[in-house]
Formats: C-alpha cells, structure tokens, sequence
C-alpha cells in the first residue's frame, strides 16, 4: 500500500512540470532543499541540530562552480565529484564537531559555517564575493544540452535520484547503524557500554548528512545557474532544520515532502503576501507544537520518531 | 606609539561595549532557563525601534531633549514588560524539558514572526535618532574626536556588568535564581515558585536585549535585517565566554571587539570573518567557552 | 494555425471557467483561488506556451514584473523604485496604457535571494501575460537573471544593475540596461575631484562589502592614477554591508588623515555612516565624496560641499529635469503621494519604465499597429534612444546603456529645506564609456591626464 501511495506521488511529480513548466524549477529546487533535509534529519534522529549545513550545501554548489571553471564540464563527474567534496568537508568538520552534544553541537555548526559564509562573501577575487560565481549547464554523458533540456534532464535526474538515494536512506537508518543514531538520542552510555564507539555511529551519520546536503547543493547550484554566499548564511541552515521538521524525521520521505510542501506555498503566498516569513513562522511553531511527528508522520501514522 | 595605541583601545572598548549590550541578554536567558533564544536578536532590535520612535516623537513635540536620554531606558521596560511575560508563557514554558532542538526551532519562528512584524509595523526605512548623542558632544582623545555618548557606553557597560552581580549575588531575587539555576528540582521542592522566577529571568533577559537596542540606536541606525546581524554575534560572543556567564560574555565581547578593531586597523579586509574567526579558535581550544562548564551528558 | 486556434480556446474556456468557480463558491477568495487559478493557469500555459505564437493581438492587459527590494536593508533603495514603479504606471494607464493596453505590475521581492528570484522570473515568465521583466536592483540577481531571460527569450530592462560585468560579453539579445554602469559612473568622481581639487595626494575609500563597492573602488582608483599618477590610497575599508555601526571606521579614517574621503556606501548605511562621522569631523577635516549621496540629501543634513551624484542624469531638479513639465508633475506627485521627493532610484525605476513603453510605441510603429512579439520589442530596444523624464537613454548595439552622468556639490539654497546640488557639472554619457567589447579596466589603464581637459568642468552644468 505504501509503496503505491509513493509511487503515485512520484508520478504525479513527474507529470507536474508538463502540465506547468514554471513548476519544474520549482520542484527541482524542493527536491534539492529535500535531500539537504534529509540530511539534516539524519542528525535529528540521534538528537543532534545543526544550524550550520547550509555550509555543505554551499560548498558543494561553489564545488560545482569551482570545477567547471577548472574545465570539468560533466554533469554525472561533477555531480559525484561535488558530493564527494561535501562528503570530505563532512568528515574534515565532522571529526570535531561529533564530540559535542546538544546547545554545543548547534553552535558550533553554526560557527564552522558563518567562517565558511563570510569567507565565501569575503574572498571576492577567487568567489565573486556576493556576486557570486556561474554554474554552466554542463554535458550529459558527452551530449550538450541547451537551457531547457537540460533543465529537464536535471529535473528527472533528480527525481530519479530522490527514489534511489531516498531508499539508500531508508536502509541506512533501518540497519542497525541507523538505530544506534536513535539509541545516542535516548541513551549514549548504554550505548558505549554494549561496545558501540559512539563517535564512530556519528561521525558516519555525519559524513552522510554532509555529503546528502551536498547533493543538495549541487543539483540547487544547476537549476539556479548561480552559486551565491547566502546558500550558506545561518537563517539557511535554520529553514534545512524547519523544512525536516516541518516533513517529519520519522521516514524519509518526510524532508522531500517537507521541502515540496514549503517551496509550494511560497510560490503561492509571494504573489499574495509580503509577509512570507511569518506564515512559515506560525506554521513551523504550530506543527512543532500539535504535530511533533511533521507532515509524514500525519500520512504515515504508525511511525513514532518525532524530535 | 601612545597616539597609535589609544585610539585602537578605546575603539575595542566602545565596540566591545555594543557587541556586550547585544549578548548579555542571551547568556543571562541561557544561564537561567538552559533555553537559547534565537529571537534574542529581534528583541534587540525592537527596542531600538521603540526607542526611536520615542525620540522622534520627543523631537517632533519639541519636549525637552534630555527626556530622550529616559526614553532609552523606558522603551526598554515597555518591551521587557510586554513580550517577557507573553513569550515565556506562551511558548518557552512549553518547550522546558524538551530536547535543544525545539527549543531552537520553537525561537527560530519566533524570530521569524518577529522580524515580519518589525517590517509591517516599521517599515523598511531606517530608523535613526540622534538627540541624545548630539546632546553629549564629542572629546578629542590622541588626535581622533570621540562622541562623548561612546565613552558613556563603555561606562553603561560596566554598570551593567556590576548590577548583574549585585543582583544575583546580593538581592533575594538573586539567590532564587542561583537557587533555580544551580537545582531546579530541589529549588521547587522548596517552595521556590519557579515559574514566577522564570518570567522574571526572561523579562531581565527581553529588557537587556531591548536596553542593548536602545543604547545603540543614538550612534546606530535601526534598519530591516539588524536582528540577524545581531543574533549571530550575540551567539559567537555568548558561546566565546561560556554559555550563561556574565563575565565571561564582558570577556568575550573585548575579545571580539579587539578582533573586529585590528582588523579594521590592520588587514581591513578581515573584519567581517574576525568575530566568527576568533569564535572558533577559542572554541577550538576550549569548547564549552572560557568560562563555560561541560554540561553533562544525556544518561 | 489551426493547434494555436485551439489552444487559445482551451485557454479562454479555462480562464472563464475560473471566473465561474471564484464567484459561484461562497468561500472567501484565498484558498481557492489560488487552487484553482493554479490548475487553470498552468492548463492553459502547457497548451499555449507549447505553440510558438506569431503575430499577435492585443492582450487584455500587459503584465510587467519588477523585481526589487521591497524588505531587508537594500529596501531603502529599492522601496523608492517601486513607489515610482506605481506612480508611472499610473501614469501611463491614466493616458491610456500602452498602445490602448492596460500595464499591470506583480512585483517581487529581491530580498529572498537568487534562488528565489530565478523561481519568480520564470514563474512569471511562464505566463504569456507577462511580456517584460524590469529586473533588477542588485547586480547579484541581474547576473543571475541574465541566462534565464536570454534562454526564455523574455525582453528584461536591468532598471539598476550597475555592474560592468553584466553586457561585457556583448552577446545578449534580450537584456537591456538603459543606464550607465559602474565605469563612467565612477570615473566621472575621479574626473570631477580632480578639477575641484587638482592638489589632491591621499585618498581613503570605504565602501560596502560586496561587488558593487569593490567594483566602484577598482575603477575609481584606476582612473585617479591614470588621471593623475601620484595620488596615494591609503586606507580602504569595506564594511559589511548593513553594517549599523561605523564608529570604528570613523576612527582609522581619522588617523589616515587623508584628503579626501570616497564612499559608495547607500542607503541605510549611507545616512548610518554621515550621522556618525558628521559630528566627529571627518567632512570639516576632508573633502568627502558620496557617490549616492542624493539618496539621503532630503534625510539627512548633510554639510556643504560634499561632492554626490545620481549614478546618471536622474535627478529631479537637474537643469534638464525642470525644463519638462512632466517631470516637474512626476516630482511633485510624488511627493504628494509619498512624504519625500523621488530620489535617483526612484527616477531610474520611472525612466525604465518610460523606456519599455517607448519599445512597444516603436515595435508598433513599425510592424504596423499589431501587438509586438518579445522579439519584436527587443529589436525595437536594441539601439534605441529614448527621452526619459531626465534626458536621453541611449541603447548601443550591445545592449548597454549611455546616459549622461552628473555630480556635483551640496549647497544649501532658500528654495528648499534640504541641500541640493550645485556646481554641477554634465559628462555626455559616451565620453565616459569604452568602446562596446572593450575590457573596461584596461580602457581606464590607457586614459591620460589629458583625457579630462576636454571635458565639461564643475559649475558647467546650470
């Protein structure tokens, strides 16, 4: 059954953009908020906030631009590269900041990525400071695309890309790596106590996190064509944190329909309203409040993991 | 070497003062409730808001300007006496014993709702009024003219740094908030009414961070986007000097205020990274601040 | 022919049938109605935008999208654009709209950064409606935009966008910036501090932090050397942009002692940045430059004999501006309507868009009354000349923009309560220009003192 319901949805996202075309960098912008998310939630999961990944979407997106400016001109190569590169600064950061807890972690984080964001604004002889830098449409598999194709392929990449690597997700936290990230929330000395070195189940949560907001960044710095220091800025990283919780960190569709949900009303509410940031505002204190499980687990129902 | 060295000290001394006003607020919030309030920031400039609206309306009813220097203080009040109690018990008290990331994300769409609002009721034109720096004139100290209202910062800095310590260590308000912070458990079973000192606490806290608004508003405008600004310095300089310590914040803000002011002096275009900068360096060395006090783990 | 006549019936029928549903449901408007145009709009889109439209008739109304901001510290520049932006589509509907359409404006805020914008700028450009963007303020979010309007083919009138970088390669086809841009606007102050002050040594620049006061510094302090290869920068500081608080800056300006003080700092933190060093002597112990200086001269009283500018010829009591009656009612309405005379943004907002109604009158002209397609009315841009409310925008054949350039100093007058600018001067927008696919810099490398000798000098302008 639910395999069905997803599949559905999955369709009915496919199918959207031929209907409305202006969608379709809508929805490919939600997708990549989504995987950032999904990242995110990873960490939520073991109890761990962190206001600071908007810096690994970032820098994946400036990977990106970086990359094609060094002449690396494949979408599949640069894809993985900037994954990989977001994965690394993941792991670089990740190695101190797994050591802290709570209020802590969420500083810190924050830290590491305000250094990331003013030196990104700052370097404007190699970054573009807050110009920014161009992300070129690059060749898919030797083939070069004009503007709207390769949007397309982009889109359905990664759409593709949100059934595979959301599974992948789905593994990871139901192995028994994944539910050591739930027992560090509830219980990290019992943990330790049964042989788990904790710093090692994070410092991978961490790397994953990092190299899912990459992703997310990657795909953003494509359908953006525009890589720009505020990708980084902290109020970024807080609305990762909102749209996961807003979705749900029981499952992992949760951060994709968090994302969806969040890119869609702001694309009705801009054309009627100023006051954007209020209505996400009461929204993401509402759901905090009454629904503490987010939208997923409203659909969902059974799962229990809520923050 | 003398006229090289004053400006460039008085100048860490007069910043460090804002960056102070900005963050004290915030740790003194933590230290009490262990809840960190990103809408700190928005407080912060709401005060300054509602102090210049004040002045203005001072100015523009030709009222004897140096009511303008009481308006400071009483705009303070007002905010600490509306949104105080509002916030603690509509949504802080709700979020006490839940884990740092709903209090985190209960704060963030405070400070969202917030910074909408400051824009409906503000508008997006900046807000400035001078009156009571003009009032003060200015002081030629080693060749560079000073506002006189600076040096009165740096002074308010201290005071305030002074009257947090008499408070809580010489008022009875004082030792039930040492009592409350120290053991919140034990304070109840007491009979100490802790939810009364809890929007006591926060109210100090909301009145700090509006007095910090306030304060600043004579020497610098009020504008959309201040209270972002803010809230991440207030954290670097919170989380430099230890989480919930006063001193350690007044430590914290010389710090990053020596940082900002060499760098402007010295390698310009470092200035913006040096408070994030010197945040991670001491954080680095000292995690938990350097007066902070590792918090226990979740057992 | 016979797909688009269909099509257009699908879109007709959809677009009635959402009028039904709006007033046959009791329910307030909200919900619904954006479900519901949602579906109908994005229907119809999918079929008309599938068919590749020729000649065209006469839309019922004539959407424009403007872009800039309306919250955050930039809106103190931008809030002025689009005040103009109301008035002159007032204006313009007033005498009839464009060629007997109707113009409607749906303004997006620029402040949500360039994901957000590029989301807007095809959402919008995705509605046949919409013919052209006047987009937009900030030089980030024009460079972002410019691929976007050269792939969906959608004529787009940079309003500000001063950047240089932004038609260098002289490939758009779509983009048009009806302005000058950072290069003559800032080597006219080096040009003007020169003739005002030829004895100058040393000079400090603090400008904001990003593109445009990097920008603005390189192509200033590249002009002064070539103008005159002595003068010494020495200090240059570039503050964050929003920046409350300049006290600091003030201090290291003071110990520079420099003669002369350059700032392209605007908006908040402009009258941030006079408030704070008016009082502690840096305009009585330098000759102090404000290139955006006439944005806050109604705002804050700034001392005399401050060289400002308006980044172009659009200030409203220039020589010029005065001569049209038009102007003097566009100044006066204004302030009518909103507490303050139009400042230069204001003036760029209501020139750009004299400049889009100038296109469609000339498109219309030319392929004999019918309704312009976007390519039409970009042609009709392409080397145009267009008499603005302020004088001339020139568009060359690479889409960049020729404007006069003005500056001059504050003096106080008996006609008005604030300073206005004297001692003007007037540059003809090309003296200040490379030629088109010319490196800008290495242009200004290339100038000699001599350069400025047969330009107009400072009082000129009257």
């Amino acid at each position: 059954m639910r395999t069905v319901t997803a599949a559905a949805a999955v369709l009915v996202l496919a199918l959207l953009p031929v209907a409305a075309p202006w969608l379709q960098f809508v929805l490919t912008l939600a997708i990549a908020k989504g995987f950032a998310a999904l990242g995110v939630a990873v960490l939520l999961r073991a109890g761990l906030i962190s206001i600071g990944h908007a810096m690994f979407y970032a820098a994946s997106a400036y990977g990106v631009a970086f990359l094609a400016r060094a002449g690396v001109n494949d979408l599949g190569l640069l894809l993985i590269l900037s994954v990989l590169g977001g994965a690394l600064v993941g792991a670089v950061a990740g190695l101190f900041l797994v050591r802290y807890r709570a209020i802590f972690f969420a500083m810190l984080n924050l830290a590491v990525s305000m250094v990331f964001y003013a030196l990104c604004a700052k370097l404007y002889g190699v970054t573009g400071g807050t110009d920014g830098m161009p992300v070129p449409v690059p060749a898919v598999f030797g083939v070069v695309l004009g503007e709207p194709a390769f949007k397309s392929v982009l889109f359905y990449l990664s759409l593709g890309l949100m059934v595979l690597i959301g599974l992948a997700v789905q593994r990871y936290l139901n192995s028994p790596l994944g539910h050591a990230l739930a027992a560090v929330h509830t219980n990290e000395i019992r943990l330790e106590y049964l042989g788990i070195p904790v710093w090692a189940v994070l410092l991978i949560a961490y790397v994953i996190s990092a190299a899912l907001a990459g992703l997310g960044g990657a795909i953003a710095g494509f359908a953006i064509g525009r890589v720009v220091p505020d990708f980084a800025f902290w109020t970024a990283s807080g609305h990762l944190v909102l749209i996961a919780v807003l979705g749900g960190i029981g499952g992992v569709p949760g951060a994709f329909i968090g994302a969806l949900f969040l890119e869609l009303l702001h694309s009705a509410a801009v054309t009627v309203t100023d006051s954007w940031n209020l209505i996400v505002g009461v929204t993401l204190i509402i759901v905090i409040m009454f629904m503490p499980q987010g939208v997923y687990g409203l659909l969902a129902r059974k799962e229990a993991a809520s923050l | 070497m003398l006229n090289a060295v004053i400006p460039l000290l008085l100048d860490s001394l007069a910043s460090a003062a804002l960056i102070f006003f900005a963050a004290v607020g915030l740790t003194l919030v933590f230290s009490v409730l262990r809840v960190l309030n990103v809408a700190h920031g928005s407080l912060y400039s709401i005060g300054g808001y509602v102090a210049a609206s004040i002045c203005l309306f001072i100015a523009s009813r030709q009222l004897n300007p140096y009511w303008s220097f009481l308006a400071l203080l009483f705009s303070a009040v007002c905010v600490a006496a509306i949104f105080g109690p509002l916030i603690e018990r509509g949504l802080i008290r709700w979020t006490y014993g839940k884990s740092e990331a709903v209090q985190i994300l209960i704060t963030f769409g405070l400070f969202l709702i917030l910074e909408d609002l400051q824009r409906v009721i503000f508008g997006v034109q900046s807000f400035y009024e001078d009156a009571p720096m003009r009032l003060l004139g200015t002081t030629s100290i080693g060749g560079v003219v000073y506002l006189n209202y600076q040096i009165l910062l740096i002074g308010m800095a201290f005071l305030i740094v002074i009257g947090l310590r008499l408070l809580i260590n010489h008022t009875r308000l004082g030792r039930l908030i040492t009592a409350v912070v120290t053991d919140r458990e034990m304070a109840q079973s007491i009979g100490i009414d802790t939810n009364r000192i809890f929007i006591l606490a926060f109210s100090l806290g909301v009145f700090l961070a509006a007095l910090g608004g306030a304060l600043a508003t004579p020497t610098s405008g009020i504008a959309p986007g201040l209270g972002a600004d803010t809230m991440v310095l207030a954290f670097a300089v919170a989380a430099i000097g230890g989480l919930g310590q006063i001193e350690g914040a007044a430590l914290a803000s010389l710090i990053v205020g020596l940082a900002r002011v060499l760098a402007i002096y010295l390698a310009p275009s470092l200035d913006a990274v040096a408070p994030y900068a010197a945040m991670l360096v001491v954080l680095l060395i000292r995690p938990y601040g350097l007066f902070g006090s590792v918090a226990a783990r979740r057992i | 022919m016979t797909s688009r006549g269909i099509s257009i019936v699908v879109a007709r029928c959809l677009s009635s049938l959402e009028w039904l549903f709006r007033l046959d449901r009791g329910v307030p408007q909200g919900k619904v109605r954006w479900v519901v145009d949602g579906l109908a709009g994005a229907l119809a889109l999918g079929v008309v935008a599938a068919t590749p439209a020729a000649a065209q008739e006469k839309p019922s109304a004539l959407g424009l999208g403007i872009f800039t901001f309306t919250s955050g510290p930039a809106a103190a520049y931008g809030m002025p654009g689009k005040n103009a932006a109301d008035l002159m589509i007032g204006e313009i509907n007033a005498k009839g709209g464009i060629g007997g359409v109707p113009v409607s404006a749906t303004y997006v805020d620029e402040a949500q950064g360039a994901q957000g914008v590029i989301a807007e700028y095809r959402r919008l450009a995705g509605d046949a409606k919409n013919q052209v963007m006047v987009a937009a303020l900030s030089s980030a979010n024009c460079l972002a935009l410019a691929p976007l309007a050269e792939q969906l083919e959608v004529p787009t009138v940079g309003w500000n966008c001063d950047t240089h970088q932004l038609l260098m390669d002289g490939k758009s086809k779509y983009v048009f910036r009806p302005n000058g841009n950072t290069v003559p606007e800032f080597i006219a102050y080096a040009i003007y501090l020169l003739d005002r002050k030829p004895d100058v040594k040393t000079v400090a620049i603090i400008n904001p932090d990003y593109a445009f006061g990097h920008d603005a510094a390189k192509i200033f302090t590249a002009a002064l050397k070539a103008l005159k290869p002595d003068v010494e920068i020495v200090a240059e500081l570039y503050p964050k942009l929003g920046s409350p608080n300049y006290q600091t800056e003030i201090s290291r300006l003071t110990t520079a002692r420099p003669d002369v003080v350059f700032s392209n700092l605007w908006g908040a933190d402009l009258e941030n940045f006079v408030r704070q060093a008016a009082p502690r002597g840096i305009f009585t112990s330098s000759q102090v430059i404000l290139a955006l200086g006439e944005t806050v001269l109604q705002r804050v009283p700034l001392p005399d004999g401050v060289i400002v500018g308006v980044l172009g010829d659009g200030w409203w009591m220039s020589p010029d501006a005065r001569a049209k009656p038009e102007t003097v009612k566009f100044a006066e309405a204004y302030k009518a309507r909103f507490g303050e005379y139009p400042v230069f943004p204001s003036i760029k907002m209501a020139n750009a868009l004299i400049y889009v109604k100038a296109a469609y009158d000339a498109a219309m002209r030319k392929n004999g009354g019918k309704w312009p397609t976007r390519v039409e009315l970009a042609d009709a841009m392409n080397g145009s000349k267009v008499e603005t409310l302020t004088g001339i925008a020139q568009t060359r054949t690479d889409n960049d923009g020729l404007v006069d350039q003005i500056v001059g100093v504050t003096v106080r007058t008996s006609a008005q309560q604030f300073p206005v600018i004297g001692d003007m001067v007037r540059y003809k927008g090309d003296s200040l220009m490379p030629q088109a696919g010319q490196d800008p810099l290495a242009w200004i490398a290339t100038l000699k003192p001599e350069f400025a000798k047969g330009l107009p000098k400072p009082g000129s302008y009257k």
